[in-house]
Protein backbone atom coordinates (compact mmCIF):
# COMPACT_ATOMS: atom_id res chain seq x y z
CA UNK A 1 0.00 0.00 0.00
CA UNK A 2 0.99 3.22 -1.01
CA UNK A 3 -0.10 6.46 0.88
CA UNK A 4 0.58 9.48 0.29
CA UNK A 5 -0.69 12.51 2.85
CA UNK A 6 -0.90 16.43 2.37
CA UNK A 7 2.71 16.61 0.48
CA UNK A 8 3.89 19.89 -0.01
CA UNK A 9 7.15 20.16 -2.24
CA UNK A 10 9.01 23.37 -2.83
CA UNK A 11 12.44 24.29 -4.37
CA UNK A 12 14.20 26.80 -3.16
CA UNK A 13 14.14 29.07 0.22
CA UNK A 14 12.68 31.90 1.82
CA UNK A 15 11.25 34.39 -1.07
CA UNK A 16 12.72 32.36 -4.01
CA UNK A 17 10.85 29.30 -2.90
CA UNK A 18 8.89 28.15 -5.77
CA UNK A 19 6.22 25.55 -4.90
CA UNK A 20 5.95 22.58 -6.94
CA UNK A 21 3.55 20.27 -5.50
CA UNK A 22 0.62 21.75 -2.78
CA UNK A 23 -1.36 19.49 -0.27
CA UNK A 24 -1.76 16.35 -2.52
CA UNK A 25 -3.39 13.07 -0.65
CA UNK A 26 -3.77 9.54 -1.98
CA UNK A 27 -3.64 6.11 -1.90
CA UNK A 28 -2.91 3.02 -3.76
CA UNK A 29 -3.78 -0.48 -2.98
CA UNK A 30 -0.86 -2.69 -3.42
CA UNK A 31 -0.45 -4.37 -7.59
CA UNK A 32 -2.82 -1.57 -8.61
CA UNK A 33 -1.73 1.02 -11.34
CA UNK A 34 -2.27 5.01 -10.79
CA UNK A 35 -1.83 7.83 -13.47
CA UNK A 36 -0.72 11.03 -12.47
CA UNK A 37 -1.75 13.68 -15.50
CA UNK A 38 -1.45 17.26 -15.32
CA UNK A 39 0.05 20.25 -18.06
CA UNK A 40 3.87 19.68 -19.20
CA UNK A 41 6.00 21.21 -16.12
CA UNK A 42 3.02 21.08 -13.27
CA UNK A 43 5.20 19.08 -10.14
CA UNK A 44 3.80 15.85 -11.06
CA UNK A 45 7.56 14.57 -11.73
CA UNK A 46 8.27 16.42 -8.26
CA UNK A 47 5.89 13.87 -6.69
CA UNK A 48 7.28 10.65 -8.60
CA UNK A 49 11.19 11.53 -7.18
CA UNK A 50 9.48 11.96 -3.92
CA UNK A 51 8.12 8.57 -4.13
CA UNK A 52 11.42 7.27 -5.40
CA UNK A 53 13.03 8.90 -2.30
CA UNK A 54 15.61 11.49 -4.24
CA UNK A 55 13.20 14.45 -2.95
CA UNK A 56 11.92 15.14 0.56
CA UNK A 57 8.80 17.13 0.59
CA UNK A 58 8.56 19.91 2.92
CA UNK A 59 5.64 18.64 4.88
CA UNK A 60 3.69 15.89 4.37
CA UNK A 61 4.50 12.29 4.60
CA UNK A 62 4.70 9.21 2.05
CA UNK A 63 4.57 5.89 3.07
CA UNK A 64 5.57 2.57 1.45
CA UNK A 65 4.17 -0.43 3.09
CA UNK A 66 3.87 1.43 6.59
CA UNK A 67 7.71 3.03 5.71
CA UNK A 68 8.32 6.32 5.24
CA UNK A 69 9.89 7.38 2.34
CA UNK A 70 13.34 8.67 2.75
CA UNK A 71 15.88 7.55 0.46
CA UNK A 72 15.69 5.57 -2.54
CA UNK A 73 14.35 1.83 -1.48
CA UNK A 74 15.77 -1.20 -3.54
CA UNK A 75 11.54 -2.51 -3.69
CA UNK A 76 11.09 0.72 -5.64
CA UNK A 77 12.44 1.37 -9.49
CA UNK A 78 12.14 4.10 -11.09
CA UNK A 79 12.31 4.59 -15.24
CA UNK A 80 12.98 8.07 -16.14
CA UNK A 81 11.62 9.89 -19.65
CA UNK A 82 14.44 9.03 -21.59
CA UNK A 83 15.10 5.74 -20.29
CA UNK A 84 18.30 7.58 -18.18
CA UNK A 85 20.39 4.93 -19.44
CA UNK A 86 24.14 5.81 -19.01
CA UNK A 87 25.56 6.30 -22.70
CA UNK A 88 29.02 4.30 -21.37
CA UNK A 89 27.54 1.70 -20.18
CA UNK A 90 26.62 -1.46 -22.67
CA UNK A 91 23.00 -3.05 -22.45
CA UNK A 92 23.90 -5.53 -20.14
CA UNK A 93 25.57 -3.15 -17.74
CA UNK A 94 22.70 -0.71 -17.92
CA UNK A 95 20.46 -3.35 -17.15
CA UNK A 96 22.35 -4.85 -14.30
CA UNK A 97 23.09 -1.16 -12.86
CA UNK A 98 21.50 -1.72 -9.48
CA UNK A 99 23.51 -5.38 -9.31
CA UNK A 100 26.42 -2.80 -10.22
CA UNK A 101 25.65 -0.56 -7.73
CA UNK A 102 24.66 -2.67 -4.81
CA UNK A 103 26.25 -6.07 -5.04
CA UNK A 104 23.59 -8.32 -4.02
CA UNK A 105 20.70 -8.95 -6.69
CA UNK A 106 20.66 -12.15 -8.60
CA UNK A 107 22.21 -11.75 -11.56
CA UNK A 108 20.36 -14.03 -13.61
CA UNK A 109 17.22 -12.07 -13.13
CA UNK A 110 18.84 -9.55 -15.63
CA UNK A 111 19.14 -11.97 -18.42
CA UNK A 112 15.96 -13.43 -18.08
CA UNK A 113 14.52 -9.89 -18.30
CA UNK A 114 16.84 -8.89 -21.09
CA UNK A 115 15.69 -12.06 -22.81
CA UNK A 116 11.85 -11.89 -21.92
CA UNK A 117 12.26 -8.64 -24.29
CA UNK A 118 13.79 -9.55 -26.54
CA UNK A 119 17.13 -8.40 -25.76
CA UNK A 120 19.60 -10.77 -25.47
CA UNK A 121 20.91 -10.10 -28.81
CA UNK A 122 22.49 -6.64 -28.03
CA UNK A 123 23.58 -7.05 -24.60
CA UNK A 124 26.95 -5.78 -25.77
CA UNK A 125 25.76 -3.04 -27.50
CA UNK A 126 25.94 0.41 -26.08
CA UNK A 127 22.80 2.68 -26.37
CA UNK A 128 24.02 4.78 -29.55
CA UNK A 129 23.10 1.82 -31.49
CA UNK A 130 19.50 1.06 -30.29
CA UNK A 131 16.57 2.33 -31.55
CA UNK A 132 14.33 4.26 -29.04
CA UNK A 133 12.21 1.72 -28.58
CA UNK A 134 14.76 -0.95 -27.48
CA UNK A 135 16.12 2.24 -24.99
CA UNK A 136 12.96 2.02 -23.29
CA UNK A 137 12.89 -1.47 -23.28
CA UNK A 138 16.65 -1.61 -21.51
CA UNK A 139 15.10 0.81 -19.01
CA UNK A 140 12.11 -1.56 -18.03
CA UNK A 141 14.98 -4.31 -17.83
CA UNK A 142 16.93 -1.98 -15.45
CA UNK A 143 13.90 -1.40 -13.26
CA UNK A 144 12.41 -5.20 -13.44
CA UNK A 145 15.97 -6.63 -12.97
CA UNK A 146 15.37 -6.01 -9.04
CA UNK A 147 11.90 -7.68 -8.75
CA UNK A 148 10.32 -4.22 -7.60
CA UNK A 149 6.96 -4.26 -5.78
CA UNK A 150 6.66 -0.73 -6.68
CA UNK A 151 7.34 0.74 -10.61
CA UNK A 152 7.40 4.50 -11.31
CA UNK A 153 7.69 5.78 -14.71
CA UNK A 154 7.92 9.25 -15.04
CA UNK A 155 6.90 10.35 -18.71
CA UNK A 156 8.70 6.93 -20.26
CA UNK A 157 7.10 6.70 -23.69
CA UNK A 158 7.49 10.57 -24.73
CA UNK A 159 9.10 11.57 -27.73
CA UNK A 160 8.37 7.89 -28.98
CA UNK A 161 6.48 7.58 -32.68
CA UNK A 162 2.64 6.64 -31.87
CA UNK A 163 3.42 3.02 -33.05
CA UNK A 164 5.95 2.09 -30.80
CA UNK A 165 4.11 3.97 -27.82
CA UNK A 166 1.45 1.69 -28.50
CA UNK A 167 4.03 -1.55 -28.35
CA UNK A 168 5.73 -0.07 -25.46
CA UNK A 169 2.30 0.76 -23.07
CA UNK A 170 0.92 -2.87 -24.10
CA UNK A 171 4.82 -4.59 -23.04
CA UNK A 172 3.80 -2.50 -19.40
CA UNK A 173 0.46 -3.95 -19.22
CA UNK A 174 1.72 -7.34 -19.90
CA UNK A 175 4.34 -7.09 -17.53
CA UNK A 176 2.20 -5.08 -14.68
CA UNK A 177 0.26 -8.43 -14.63
CA UNK A 178 2.87 -10.65 -14.69
CA UNK A 179 5.06 -9.05 -11.80
CA UNK A 180 1.92 -8.14 -9.37
CA UNK A 181 3.93 -4.78 -9.16
CA UNK A 182 2.12 -1.22 -7.98
CA UNK A 183 2.33 1.05 -11.00
CA UNK A 184 2.62 4.39 -10.58
CA UNK A 185 2.79 6.52 -14.06
CA UNK A 186 3.20 9.99 -14.57
CA UNK A 187 2.35 11.43 -17.97
CA UNK A 188 0.64 14.47 -19.93
CA UNK A 189 -0.96 11.88 -22.59
CA UNK A 190 -4.55 11.31 -21.62
CA UNK A 191 -4.66 8.35 -23.98
CA UNK A 192 -1.68 6.92 -21.93
CA UNK A 193 -3.00 7.63 -18.68
CA UNK A 194 -6.65 5.85 -19.90
CA UNK A 195 -4.43 2.73 -21.08
CA UNK A 196 -2.78 2.25 -18.19
CA UNK A 197 -4.29 3.41 -15.25
CA UNK A 198 -6.81 1.47 -13.11
CA UNK A 199 -7.35 5.09 -11.18
CA UNK A 200 -6.38 8.42 -12.44
CA UNK A 201 -5.42 12.03 -11.02
CA UNK A 202 -5.57 14.63 -12.51
CA UNK A 203 -3.39 17.76 -11.27
CA UNK A 204 -3.75 21.66 -12.20
CA UNK A 205 -0.93 23.52 -13.09
CA UNK A 206 2.06 24.92 -10.66
CA UNK A 207 1.73 23.88 -8.12
CA UNK A 208 0.09 20.64 -8.48
CA UNK A 209 -2.93 20.29 -7.01
CA UNK A 210 -5.02 17.30 -7.26
CA UNK A 211 -8.35 18.68 -9.66
CA UNK A 212 -9.90 15.45 -9.84
CA UNK A 213 -9.34 11.75 -9.48
CA UNK A 214 -11.43 8.95 -12.33
CA UNK A 215 -11.63 5.37 -11.40
CA UNK A 216 -10.74 3.32 -14.60
CA UNK A 217 -11.88 -0.42 -13.50
CA UNK A 218 -12.43 -2.07 -17.43
CA UNK A 219 -8.14 -0.87 -17.99
CA UNK A 220 -6.21 -4.48 -18.00
CA UNK A 221 -6.89 -5.78 -21.76
CA UNK A 222 -4.86 -5.30 -24.53
CA UNK A 223 -8.15 -4.50 -26.62
CA UNK A 224 -9.22 -1.91 -24.26
CA UNK A 225 -8.05 0.98 -26.60
CA UNK A 226 -11.09 -0.46 -29.32
CA UNK A 227 -13.62 0.72 -26.02
CA UNK A 228 -16.19 2.88 -25.66
CA UNK A 229 -15.48 3.06 -22.04
CA UNK A 230 -11.58 3.49 -23.04
CA UNK A 231 -13.59 6.62 -25.15
CA UNK A 232 -15.37 7.94 -22.37
CA UNK A 233 -12.42 7.94 -20.16
CA UNK A 234 -10.80 9.79 -22.50
CA UNK A 235 -13.72 12.25 -22.37
CA UNK A 236 -13.93 12.59 -18.79
CA UNK A 237 -9.85 13.32 -18.60
CA UNK A 238 -9.87 16.01 -21.65
CA UNK A 239 -13.07 17.63 -19.50
CA UNK A 240 -10.80 17.53 -16.21
CA UNK A 241 -7.72 19.15 -17.99
CA UNK A 242 -9.84 21.81 -19.69
CA UNK A 243 -11.91 22.99 -16.41
CA UNK B 1 44.19 2.77 -43.51
CA UNK B 2 42.33 5.83 -44.63
CA UNK B 3 44.11 7.54 -41.63
CA UNK B 4 47.51 6.61 -42.04
CA UNK B 5 47.12 8.33 -45.54
CA UNK B 6 45.41 11.37 -44.60
CA UNK B 7 48.76 11.52 -42.14
CA UNK B 8 51.21 11.01 -44.98
CA UNK B 9 49.48 13.69 -46.99
CA UNK B 10 49.69 15.61 -44.68
CA UNK B 11 52.86 15.14 -43.46
CA UNK B 12 54.16 15.39 -47.67
CA UNK B 13 52.42 18.91 -47.42
CA UNK B 14 53.92 20.10 -44.24
CA UNK B 15 57.84 19.29 -45.67
CA UNK B 16 56.65 20.97 -49.38
CA UNK B 17 55.79 23.95 -47.29
CA UNK B 18 58.83 24.03 -45.21
CA UNK B 19 60.93 23.39 -48.12
CA UNK B 20 59.15 26.29 -50.19
CA UNK B 21 60.02 28.57 -47.30
CA UNK B 22 63.38 27.33 -46.96
CA UNK B 23 64.25 28.47 -50.18
CA UNK B 24 62.49 31.47 -50.11
CA UNK B 25 64.09 32.95 -47.19
CA UNK B 26 67.88 31.61 -48.92
CA UNK B 27 67.18 33.98 -51.50
CA UNK B 28 66.19 36.52 -49.91
CA UNK B 29 69.01 36.89 -47.35
CA UNK B 30 71.26 35.56 -49.49
CA UNK B 31 72.36 33.08 -46.83
CA UNK B 32 71.53 29.25 -45.53
CA UNK B 33 69.17 30.57 -42.79
CA UNK B 34 66.68 28.03 -42.66
CA UNK B 35 67.46 24.67 -43.93
CA UNK B 36 64.88 22.40 -45.73
CA UNK B 37 63.02 19.64 -44.20
CA UNK B 38 66.07 17.16 -46.13
CA UNK B 39 68.74 18.80 -44.19
CA UNK B 40 67.21 18.59 -40.99
CA UNK B 41 66.16 14.70 -41.46
CA UNK B 42 69.63 14.01 -42.39
CA UNK B 43 71.05 15.13 -39.15
CA UNK B 44 68.08 13.34 -37.45
CA UNK B 45 70.02 10.34 -39.18
CA UNK B 46 73.23 11.67 -38.42
CA UNK B 47 72.93 12.34 -34.86
CA UNK B 48 70.14 9.51 -33.82
CA UNK B 49 72.20 8.30 -30.78
CA UNK B 50 72.36 11.72 -29.46
CA UNK B 51 68.86 12.88 -30.48
CA UNK B 52 67.55 9.32 -28.82
CA UNK B 53 69.18 10.31 -25.35
CA UNK B 54 67.56 13.69 -25.62
CA UNK B 55 64.13 12.93 -26.93
CA UNK B 56 63.72 10.22 -24.53
CA UNK B 57 64.67 12.94 -21.65
CA UNK B 58 62.38 15.39 -22.95
CA UNK B 59 59.67 12.51 -23.44
CA UNK B 60 60.00 10.99 -19.92
CA UNK B 61 59.63 14.66 -18.67
CA UNK B 62 56.38 15.41 -20.94
CA UNK B 63 54.88 12.21 -19.74
CA UNK B 64 55.44 12.07 -15.89
CA UNK B 65 53.96 15.88 -16.38
CA UNK B 66 50.73 15.36 -17.94
CA UNK B 67 50.19 11.89 -15.51
CA UNK B 68 50.84 14.08 -12.62
CA UNK B 69 48.41 16.80 -13.68
CA UNK B 70 45.99 14.51 -14.27
CA UNK B 71 46.34 12.71 -11.18
CA UNK B 72 46.00 16.30 -9.37
CA UNK B 73 43.65 18.41 -11.65
CA UNK B 74 41.51 15.72 -12.70
CA UNK B 75 39.75 14.66 -9.17
CA UNK B 76 39.72 18.09 -8.08
CA UNK B 77 38.13 19.37 -10.78
CA UNK B 78 35.82 17.04 -11.02
CA UNK B 79 34.61 17.43 -7.05
CA UNK B 80 34.72 21.30 -7.88
CA UNK B 81 32.59 21.28 -10.80
CA UNK B 82 29.82 18.84 -8.65
CA UNK B 83 29.64 20.64 -5.35
CA UNK B 84 28.36 24.02 -5.42
CA UNK B 85 30.05 24.87 -1.85
CA UNK B 86 33.12 23.80 -2.81
CA UNK B 87 33.01 25.54 -6.36
CA UNK B 88 31.88 28.83 -4.48
CA UNK B 89 35.23 28.74 -2.71
CA UNK B 90 37.39 27.45 -5.15
CA UNK B 91 36.55 28.88 -8.37
CA UNK B 92 38.01 32.76 -7.81
CA UNK B 93 41.31 31.29 -6.37
CA UNK B 94 41.43 29.11 -9.41
CA UNK B 95 40.84 31.97 -11.63
CA UNK B 96 43.01 34.51 -9.95
CA UNK B 97 45.66 31.97 -10.28
CA UNK B 98 45.11 31.04 -13.37
CA UNK B 99 45.75 34.46 -15.03
CA UNK B 100 49.22 34.62 -13.24
CA UNK B 101 51.50 33.71 -16.63
CA UNK B 102 53.33 30.13 -15.23
CA UNK B 103 56.43 31.03 -17.22
CA UNK B 104 56.94 33.74 -14.61
CA UNK B 105 57.58 31.32 -12.36
CA UNK B 106 60.65 29.43 -13.82
CA UNK B 107 63.24 31.22 -11.91
CA UNK B 108 61.44 30.78 -8.90
CA UNK B 109 60.96 26.54 -9.30
CA UNK B 110 64.91 27.04 -10.65
CA UNK B 111 65.94 28.46 -7.08
CA UNK B 112 63.04 25.48 -5.73
CA UNK B 113 64.30 22.30 -7.68
CA UNK B 114 67.29 23.35 -8.87
CA UNK B 115 68.54 22.89 -12.15
CA UNK B 116 67.61 19.37 -12.97
CA UNK B 117 64.46 17.21 -14.45
CA UNK B 118 62.25 18.25 -11.25
CA UNK B 119 62.46 21.77 -12.24
CA UNK B 120 61.18 21.23 -15.72
CA UNK B 121 58.64 18.73 -14.63
CA UNK B 122 57.30 21.25 -12.25
CA UNK B 123 57.39 23.94 -14.84
CA UNK B 124 55.08 21.51 -17.71
CA UNK B 125 52.93 20.35 -14.47
CA UNK B 126 52.01 23.44 -13.19
CA UNK B 127 51.19 24.53 -16.80
CA UNK B 128 48.87 21.60 -17.45
CA UNK B 129 47.58 21.66 -14.45
CA UNK B 130 45.13 24.51 -14.97
CA UNK B 131 44.34 23.61 -18.72
CA UNK B 132 43.05 20.17 -17.48
CA UNK B 133 41.43 21.35 -13.86
CA UNK B 134 39.39 23.92 -16.15
CA UNK B 135 38.25 21.36 -18.77
CA UNK B 136 37.42 18.65 -15.73
CA UNK B 137 35.33 21.95 -13.70
CA UNK B 138 33.37 21.91 -16.60
CA UNK B 139 32.72 18.88 -17.94
CA UNK B 140 31.27 17.93 -14.28
CA UNK B 141 29.75 20.75 -14.33
CA UNK B 142 27.76 20.20 -17.51
CA UNK B 143 26.83 16.61 -16.76
CA UNK B 144 22.99 15.49 -17.74
CA UNK B 145 21.40 15.14 -14.70
CA UNK B 146 18.83 12.33 -15.99
CA UNK B 147 22.13 10.14 -15.84
CA UNK B 148 22.67 11.21 -12.03
CA UNK B 149 18.91 10.89 -11.09
CA UNK B 150 19.21 7.49 -12.44
CA UNK B 151 21.96 6.04 -10.43
CA UNK B 152 20.41 7.80 -7.48
CA UNK B 153 17.52 6.23 -8.36
CA UNK B 154 19.09 2.68 -8.33
CA UNK B 155 20.61 3.22 -4.87
CA UNK B 156 23.82 4.54 -5.54
CA UNK B 157 26.29 6.44 -2.84
CA UNK B 158 28.13 9.66 -3.89
CA UNK B 159 30.85 8.25 -4.54
CA UNK B 160 29.05 5.23 -6.99
CA UNK B 161 27.60 8.66 -8.64
CA UNK B 162 31.29 10.10 -9.28
CA UNK B 163 32.88 6.21 -10.34
CA UNK B 164 30.09 5.62 -12.58
CA UNK B 165 28.81 9.05 -14.02
CA UNK B 166 30.86 11.81 -13.53
CA UNK B 167 33.69 10.36 -14.08
CA UNK B 168 32.97 8.12 -17.64
CA UNK B 169 30.65 11.40 -18.70
CA UNK B 170 33.58 14.49 -18.22
CA UNK B 171 36.28 11.99 -19.72
CA UNK B 172 36.13 12.36 -23.49
CA UNK B 173 36.66 16.16 -22.68
CA UNK B 174 39.75 15.78 -20.10
CA UNK B 175 40.94 13.82 -23.21
CA UNK B 176 40.51 16.46 -25.16
CA UNK B 177 42.40 19.16 -22.85
CA UNK B 178 45.10 16.61 -22.59
CA UNK B 179 45.26 16.89 -26.30
CA UNK B 180 45.28 20.55 -26.38
CA UNK B 181 47.99 20.34 -23.47
CA UNK B 182 50.59 18.24 -25.22
CA UNK B 183 51.19 21.19 -28.01
CA UNK B 184 51.47 23.67 -24.38
CA UNK B 185 53.13 21.33 -22.71
CA UNK B 186 55.81 21.04 -25.40
CA UNK B 187 56.22 24.53 -25.73
CA UNK B 188 56.80 24.69 -21.31
CA UNK B 189 58.91 22.13 -21.56
CA UNK B 190 61.51 23.76 -24.44
CA UNK B 191 61.56 26.99 -22.15
CA UNK B 192 62.51 25.17 -19.30
CA UNK B 193 65.09 22.81 -20.80
CA UNK B 194 66.56 25.95 -22.81
CA UNK B 195 67.01 27.79 -19.46
CA UNK B 196 69.03 25.27 -17.91
CA UNK B 197 72.90 26.15 -18.60
CA UNK B 198 73.71 22.20 -18.95
CA UNK B 199 71.13 19.37 -19.17
CA UNK B 200 69.73 16.95 -21.20
CA UNK B 201 66.40 17.17 -23.40
CA UNK B 202 65.03 17.77 -26.73
CA UNK B 203 64.85 22.10 -25.46
CA UNK B 204 68.66 21.90 -24.49
CA UNK B 205 69.83 20.50 -27.86
CA UNK B 206 68.09 23.17 -29.80
CA UNK B 207 68.92 25.73 -28.14
CA UNK B 208 72.90 24.68 -28.13
CA UNK B 209 72.88 23.53 -31.72
CA UNK B 210 70.53 26.60 -33.11
CA UNK B 211 73.25 29.74 -33.41
CA UNK B 212 75.97 27.23 -35.36
CA UNK B 213 74.41 23.82 -36.46
CA UNK B 214 71.20 25.13 -37.63
CA UNK B 215 70.29 21.69 -39.50
CA UNK B 216 71.06 20.09 -36.56
CA UNK B 217 68.82 22.55 -34.34
CA UNK B 218 65.87 21.84 -36.84
CA UNK B 219 66.53 18.49 -36.39
CA UNK B 220 65.81 18.47 -33.00
CA UNK B 221 62.99 20.38 -33.78
CA UNK B 222 61.55 17.41 -36.10
CA UNK B 223 62.06 15.19 -33.07
CA UNK B 224 59.92 17.38 -31.08
CA UNK B 225 57.47 17.82 -32.82
CA UNK B 226 57.20 13.94 -33.30
CA UNK B 227 57.13 13.28 -29.40
CA UNK B 228 54.04 15.61 -30.37
CA UNK B 229 52.46 13.54 -32.47
CA UNK B 230 53.48 10.13 -30.58
CA UNK B 231 52.02 11.82 -27.69
CA UNK B 232 48.82 13.19 -29.17
CA UNK B 233 48.47 9.36 -31.39
CA UNK B 234 48.36 7.72 -27.85
CA UNK B 235 45.80 10.17 -26.47
CA UNK B 236 43.41 9.35 -29.48
CA UNK B 237 44.06 5.30 -29.10
CA UNK B 238 43.31 5.75 -24.93
CA UNK B 239 40.50 7.22 -25.77
CA UNK B 240 39.58 4.72 -28.26
CA UNK B 241 39.60 2.17 -25.45
CA UNK B 242 38.34 3.79 -22.36
CA UNK B 243 35.94 5.60 -24.29
CA UNK B 244 34.79 3.23 -26.88
CA UNK B 245 30.80 4.56 -26.66
CA UNK B 246 31.59 7.43 -28.17
CA UNK B 247 32.96 5.58 -31.32
CA UNK B 248 30.11 3.54 -31.89
CA UNK B 249 28.28 3.18 -35.15
CA UNK B 250 25.40 5.63 -34.17
CA UNK B 251 23.19 3.42 -36.94
CA UNK B 252 20.11 2.33 -34.24
CA UNK B 253 19.14 -1.32 -34.61
CA UNK B 254 15.51 -2.62 -34.90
Amino acid sequence: MINVDAVTIDYGHGEQTVRAVENVSFCLEKGKSLALIGPSGCGKTSLLFALSGLLHPRSGTIRIDDEEVNTPRRDVALILQNAGLLPWKTVWQNANLSLLLNGDFPQQNAAEVLAHLGLDNVMTRFPAELSEGMKRRVGIARALSTSPSVLLMDEPLASLDTLTREKIQNLFLNLWHEHGFSLILVTHNIEEAAFLGSRIIVFTDRPARVSATIDNPQMGTLDYRGSTEFQGVMSQLREALEA
Amino acid sequence: MKRVLTYIISVAAILFVWEMASIAVNLINHAAILPGPFDALSQVVKNAAELQRNFAASAWRLILAILISLAAAMPLGLVIGREPTLDRFFSPIIYITYAIPQVALILFLFVVFGTGSATKVAMVTLALFYQILVSARGAAKNIDEEYVTSVLSAGATRWQVYRHVVLPASLPQILTSVRVSIGLGIAFLYIAETRAALGTGLGSFINKHMLFSRDRAFAGIVAMAFLGLLLYMAVDVIERIICRWKYVKRRPLK
